[in-house]
């Protein structure tokens, strides 16, 4: 299997919580936090597809291992396209810093309803300017976020899960833009009919990729995985 | 009778080829078919062949054989690149004839080719490669061999080798063989009959011997003193290299060469001239 | 008519023009493969570009694949022109060395001989496309590995090694259906007009000519559906996500019956010419 070592710098370090923090921060959204908080390593198998009017790629395979306070790391046979933005499923990267939450009310979505609050952080060493947390208060996870960085806009991610119980998400759906399309037209097909003005027109290609996880190997705090 | 060629025409654009050509040649013999350059000779024996259509007469070829007809037109064209077995084996394929090493042997010899050569063609003499054309004309035996110009190109022992070849391809093996030439020379010493051609028609066409004789208005006779020979004053003798050229025909020159050996003049040689302007003239009807 | 078809692969075998012709192919495919080698690492470049700001990216798209894509998509001018002159060389070297004259000496039907000169000249064309196939990917996969392609045709496509692999290979097949047409049509020629020189300036026109009305969009006329010039462009189809199948087929059929269009009016003219 083919290793491959990626630079992303999500540190997965625990974040503690004063107790003026805390006043300041939803509840249930400090519970969610707790529980995520508590992995500090797993593996699972995970495919991702491209789902984009302009790009058409098969469904790639690949095997994810995070471990806290390490990059994340992938390994593959395939050529594949990793996203930059949302794949820390642990949300380690919203939670680095000092935020603040505010209450944003319900939502519904898929018939059932969930608790909307944005988070804002208080640190100007934060990437992202205010994300938006749609949670399942119920289960004690987070079924939604959409994330406004500072440098390099904003993405939403989807989280669908497997069962009840389960803190990770069985599937990761990450909404992206790719902006001034770049197209290598002296290297067309031939039988490429493209409507240059169109093209420029667009001035950004938008789609999202859906990572589906598997046989997930968790470890908690303590020695034994659950 | 073999090849028979009845009034023959061929026009190309404006200008007459061939026009009305009756030619025949039997087997067993060989005839020649005398013209100048430009004279239809070619053009004739592609009718004769088969390579072009005439745009009149016919062609009669008496032979059930698969190649009743073999030739070389012009030159013998061959495949530079294949050595002269492999041509040899390549034209007998293409035509369902034997390829066993024996039958092209059999080829080689006859035209008296070295069974061992493995050189492409392109470097064989021009004598060689007109034997090989010949070689090529006689795959499948033909009855009739039809050869254009193929003294064209060789030196006197090459001619000489080629004449004895065609001599013994008509006696022995019976083959009609007609050849085309400019050089009466060359066609007296082989032909049996000849024709004369000009202007795509034939003007004369009689037994070599015959023809030869009514046309020579000369010889060249070469001999010791032949200048002190009272005889030949009244022929009106010019001295021309080593010998004499006399101005006598074919009925007087036997009576000039008795008088010279009876005077003591020993007589070398004793050539005859042909008067080739009357030759290529037409007769008058 | 064996025997014929025989003495012309024969023929072809022992001429050392056919193995300059090969010659020739190989060393054109060498420097294109390395022309291929900048061209494609600057598409992979300006690709990345594109990609780098949203995604990470693991494996290299710059390989044999590509490699041999490329080299498709530079070939087919290259390749019939060579063909081209090569094929109308079997008959034109026979008028002008005067071979075919002593071939019609022998008892030989006209009409199967150039039939069998249509045959040699096909099969030596299939040989060469094969040729240029196997060294193509033996060369590239040698030099650069395999991996996932990548082709823009309405939309970045991306294809597994062995996917890529087989769309490569029907690519080839299709476009030697292309190249028989032109080696047919350059017999033609041959037979037409019998000198060498005036055979290979038509056939270099005929191919500029070609390859300029390829780049007229007839819109969905029907014109522009069934000519020649555009049919020989569905090697192109094979890198659409979803193979387009029927209109490969079409295509190919139509150029099929193209090319026995054109041979039996070359077998036509020959037989009806005189052999001078």
């Amino acid at each position: 299997m083919k290793h491959i070592m990626y630079t992303l710098y999500f540190f997965g370090t625990f974040f503690s919580c004063t107790s003026a923090f805390a006043q300041q921060v939803d509840s249930d959204l400090l519970a969610i936090k707790e529980r995520l908080d508590a992995i500090i390593a797993y593996q699972a198998d995970m495919s991702l597809d491209i789902h984009a009017d302009f790009i058409k790629m098969p469904t790639k395979y690949a095997t994810v291992t995070y471990t806290k306070d390490q990059p994340l790391q992938f390994s593959s046979d395939d050529f594949i396209l990793i996203p930059k933005k949302g794949l820390d499923v642990t949300m380690s990267q919203l939670f680095e810093h000092p935020f603040i939450t505010v209450n944003r009310g319900f939502e519904k979505q898929n018939g059932k309803t969930y608790k909307v609050v944005n988070v804002i952080p208080n640190d100007d060493k934060s990437d992202y300017s205010i994300a938006k947390i749609v949670m399942d208060t119920v289960m004690t996870r987070i079924v939604s976020t959409e994330i406004h960085t500072k440098k390099e806009g904003s993405f939403t991610l989807q989280m669908t899960y497997s069962d009840k119980t389960t803190i990770l998400p069985e599937q990761l759906e990450i909404f992206f833009e790719m902006e001034r399309l770049r197209l290598p037209f002296n290297f067309l097909g031939k039988n490429a009919e493209i409507d240059r003005k169109k093209m420029r027109s667009q001035e950004s290609q938008s789609g999202s990729i859906i990572l589906m996880f598997k046989d997930y190997k968790i470890k908690y705090g303590s020695s034994v995985s659950r | 009778m073999i090849i028979s060629g009845k009034n023959l025409s061929k026009k190309y654009g404006g200008l007459k080829a061939v026009d009305d050509v009756n030619i025949q040649c039997n087997s067993g013999t060989v005839t020649g078919l005398l013209g100048t350059n430009g004279a239809g000779k070619s053009t004739l024996f592609k009718l004769l062949l088969g390579l072009v259509k005439p745009d009149e007469g016919s062609v009669t070829v008496n032979s059930v054989r698969p190649k009743p007809l073999g030739g070389i037109i012009e030159k013998p064209c061959l495949y530079n690149y294949l050595n002269a077995r492999e041509n040899l084996n390549l034209f007998s394929k293409i035509q369902g004839a034997p390829t066993s090493k024996m039958a092209i042997d059999g080829l080689l010899e006859k035209v008296g080719l070295p069974l061992d050569r493995k050189d492409p063609v392109k470097n064989y003499s021009m004598g060689m490669q007109q034997r090989l054309g010949i070689a090529i004309a006689l795959i499948n035996q033909p009855e009739g061999l039809i050869l254009d110009e193929p003294f064209s190109g060789l030196d006197p022992i090459g001619v000489e080798n080629l004449r004895e070849l065609i001599l013994e391809l008509a006696k022995k093996d019976g083959i009609a063989v007609l050849i085309a030439s400019h050089n009466v020379d060359e066609l007296q010493k082989c032909c049996n009959f000849l024709y004369v051609i000009q202007n795509g028609t034939i003007i004369k066409s009689e037994a070599t011997e015959d023809l030869i004789s009514q046309h020579t208005t000369k010889y060249h006779i070469v001999g010791k003193a032949l200048m002190q020979s009272d005889i030949l004053k009244i022929y009106n003798p010019k001295v021309q290299g080593l010998g004499v050229e006399i101005e006598c025909g074919t009925a007087d020159i036997g009576k000039v060469l008795q008088e010279l050996t009876a005077q003591g003049i020993t007589i070398n040689s004793c050539t005859p001239r042909i008067d080739l302007h009357k030759l290529f003239q037409p007769t008058e009807q | 008519m064996r025997a014929l078809f025989w003495a012309e692969l024969f023929k072809l075998c022992k001429q050392r023009r056919t193995y300059y012709a090969l010659g020739a192919i190989l060393v054109m495919e060498i420097i294109i493969l390395f022309s291929a080698y900048y061209q494609g690492r600057s598409f992979i470049d300006l690709l990345l570009t594109n990609f780098k700001e949203t995604f990470y990216f693991e494996g290299n798209l710059l390989n044999g694949n590509l490699l041999v894509y490329v080299i498709l998509n530079t070939l087919w001018f290259h390749l019939p022109l060579l063909l081209m002159i090569i094929i109308s060389g079997l008959l034109t070297a026979e008028y002008k060395d005067g071979t075919l004259q002593t071939v019609f000496l022998q008892p030989v039907h006209k009409l199967k001989f150039i039939a069998c000169k249509y045959l040699a000249a096909i099969l030596f064309t299939l040989v060469s496309v094969l040729f240029l196939m196997i060294t193509a990917f033996g060369l590239s996969y040698l030099i650069f590995g395999q991996g996932d392609l990548i082709v823009y045709l309405d939309t970045f496509n991306f294809y597994e090694p062995h996917d890529a692999f087989h769309r490569l290979i029907w690519a080839f097949f299709s476009g030697s259906v292309t190249m028989v047409f032109y080696t047919v049509v350059s017999l033609t020629m041959a037979i037409c007009f019998k000198d060498a020189t005036i055979t290979w300036i038509v056939a270099a026109f005929f191919l500029i000519v070609s390859s300029l009305l390829i780049r007229i969009d007839y819109g969905d006329s029907l014109f522009g559906k069934v000519l020649y010039a555009k049919l020989g462009e569905s090697w192109q189809y094979f890198f659409h996500f979803e193979i387009p199948w029927q209109p490969i087929i079409i295509n190919n059929g139509l150029l099929i019956v193209y090319s026995i269009l054109v041979m039996a009016l070359g077998m036509l003219i020959f037989t009806k010419n005189d052999i001078s």
